[in-house]
């Protein structure tokens, strides 16, 4: 796994200015490869979750070859969560990392803590699992139930734009977006939210697949992605099309430094992102001060 | 390493006791400390403001570094340096936490308590790459500046010997540990850690560098790592024998380090009479 910060000086800044619009709105206006329309975009998209939403963390097992559960695990390593946090895990609809924030919260808890005054804070924790989809959000809430979180105050179901939070400024310890943030019509929308909601000290986490630059390992992952996905996705969902729109929206989303640059255009610092599998995913991470 | 390197260009113009600008230790520290805060720059918050050239010189790490040593300057610091405010920021939660070790340990805990009691969320301590190593480095490295600080100050040691200067400033720096001596084997063992043994061993590196030089090392051959690796002896077991001193103001640690410095210079004059040119060669055997 490779560490890589962002640097950027101040004359590279204007060349990509022209470049970074364009992008930004072929963003926005991409469903895959196909050209559509922004206001259909959002809709487009929705169709495709509502579709998955069943059979989502199966093929999730499927595709990565269980190799998602240790990204997540990481992702929320990288987070450091403490009792008494108040957390937002936007477009986390079948609830997978606020469930490991929930364990890795109470399992401090459990710890012989030398703090006295955390017990009072273990009531405080707030996870918000925030999602645009009902369909999404109905799988997590059944998996709570099944998990015995079902009764867990700490654990709160919000359906919600992505792009246009409920929460109030400065509210937030912690924001993350697990494989959520390839699917919005605007990017930036979504990054000025975030620093937004967070508070001083907060971390940006995003969680979600990414470039491959490695020579014969790119070949062999382009073949996986359009020759086998959409198959598995036709034989186990029964529905090819979500399947390639995955990967295709994969391809459109800018690569790991674009990316880097364009949360730290929203306001965060200590911009960094960190590679796994190759390039396969990649976690960036940003703080706001 | 590269102080005695760069202050003996340096220092040769200026007089001996003058206190030595802040400003070339930042560009050092940048390079002996590891990427801890490294030069992440983020100039789109502020795209209207031109690049102040005064501001190359305080590299974005030596922001947290003065803001350690000169509380009232913070302001100007992040004024004039804003893309370097998460350092700052970061070296107050760290300043905040060491009052916490003592009752939480040098711990995720204490951090998380020193950013709350500083106002800003705990979450940050994610962002600290190694956690509970980097306040012990945080700490070390503040003893280090206070350590310089001292020598720069102090005139009378020119004057004494030097197993004299060397205890006194060995035992001056470990002072500075007393504070945290119930405590302090958890911060011994963060540092024999393998992810953070490269950086202790730069930080203790550096402090014993320091320590020579002071006493007025001019060494710079096969010597100067004999010299280094001695008084590093010295430190790390009268840094020891402290966990487990329990007389009074570790009056029997002062005792002990004498000693250890007066066998070391015994040793080095043992040596030298041994290979002395008074002897003559055929005279070994």
């Amino acid at each position: 796994m490779a560490l890589r910060l962002v640097t950027k000086t101040l004359s590279s800044r204007i060349s990509p200015k022209l470049c970074s619009a364009s992008l930004l709105h072929s963003h926005a206006t991409s469903f895959g490869f196909k050209e559509v329309r922004e206001e259909e975009k959002s809709q487009m998209v929705g169709k495709v979750f509502s579709n998955v939403a069943s059979n989502y963390d199966l093929m999730n097992d499927f595709m990565s070859g269980g190799l998602h559960r240790l990204w997540k695990d990481r992702l929320v390593s990288k987070l450091s969560p403490f009792p008494g946090m108040k957390h937002l895990d936007v477009a986390g609809g079948t609830g997978d990392v606020a469930f490991r924030i929930l364990e890795s919260v109470n399992s401090i808890k459990r710890r012989a803590l030398q703090d006295p005054l955390n017990d009072d804070l273990q009531e405080e924790t707030r996870i918000y699992v925030c999602d645009i989809n009902p369909n999404m959000l109905d799988v997590g809430k059944n998996r709570a139930l099944e998990k015995g979180l079902g009764e867990d105050k700490s654990l709160v179901w919000v359906q919600g734009d992505a792009e246009a939070l409920s929460f109030e400024d400065n509210s937030m310890d912690g924001y993350t977006i697990a494989f959520g943030i390839r699917n919005v019509t605007h990017i930036e929308k979504v990054l000025s939210e975030a620093y937004r909601v967070l508070k001083r000290g907060g971390r940006f986490l995003c969680l979600e697949l990414s470039h491959v630059d490695i020579p014969v390992f790119k070949e062999l992952y382009d073949f996986y992605s359009f020759s086998v996905i959409p198959r598995l996705g036709e034989i186990v969902a029964g529905d090819r099309e979500s399947y390639q729109y995955l990967v295709e929206s994969i391809r459109r989303f800018p690569p790991q430094e674009k990316f880097a640059s364009m949360i730290a255009d929203a306001g965060f610092q200590k911009v960094e992102y960190e590679n796994l599998v190759g390039g396969v995913v990649a976690i960036h991470s940003g703080l706001k001060i | 390493m590269y102080r005695t390197v760069v202050n003996r260009i340096l220092l040769t113009k200026n007089t001996g006791g003058g206190r030595r600008c802040l400003l070339r230790f930042p560009d050092l520290r940048t390079a002996v400390s590891s990427s801890r805060f490294s030069t992440t720059t983020e100039p789109q918050t502020f795209p209207n403001r031109p690049l102040n050239p005064a501001d190359s010189s305080t590299s974005s790490s030596s922001t947290s570094f003065q803001t350690s040593s000169a509380a009232g300057d913070i302001p100007r610091q992040e004024r004039k340096n804003p893309r370097a405010e998460y350092q700052g920021e970061q070296a107050r939660v760290l300043q905040a936490s060491l009052r916490h070790v003592l009752r939480l340990g040098w711990s995720e805990e204490a951090m998380i308590a020193g950013a709350k009691e500083v106002g800003i969320s705990p979450s940050i301590v994610g962002s600290f790459p190694r956690k509970e190593a980097a306040l012990v480095e945080f700490f070390m490295d503040d003893c280090l500046q206070r350590l310089i600080d001292r020598i720069d100050s102090g005139e009378e040691l020119q004057d004494l010997i030097p197993s004299q200067c060397i205890y006194k400033l060995v035992r001056f720096r470990l002072e500075m540990q007393a504070p945290y001596i119930s405590k302090w084997p958890q911060a011994l063992s963060i540092q024999a850690h393998p992810l953070n043994v490269s950086t202790s061993f730069k930080q203790r590196a550096m402090l014993v560098d320091e320590i020579w030089h002071a006493a007025g090392d001019e060494a710079s051959d096969l010597d100067w790592y004999v010299k280094r690796t001695v008084l590093g002896g010295i430190y790390s077991t009268t840094e020891i024998y402290m966990l487990t001193d329990s007389s009074p103001e570790f009056r029997d640690t002062w005792l002990f380090l004498d000693n250890r410095v007066k066998d070391a210079f015994d040793l080095k004059k043992t040596i030298q009479e041994v290979f002395s040119p008074s002897i003559p060669f055929p005279l070994f055997f």
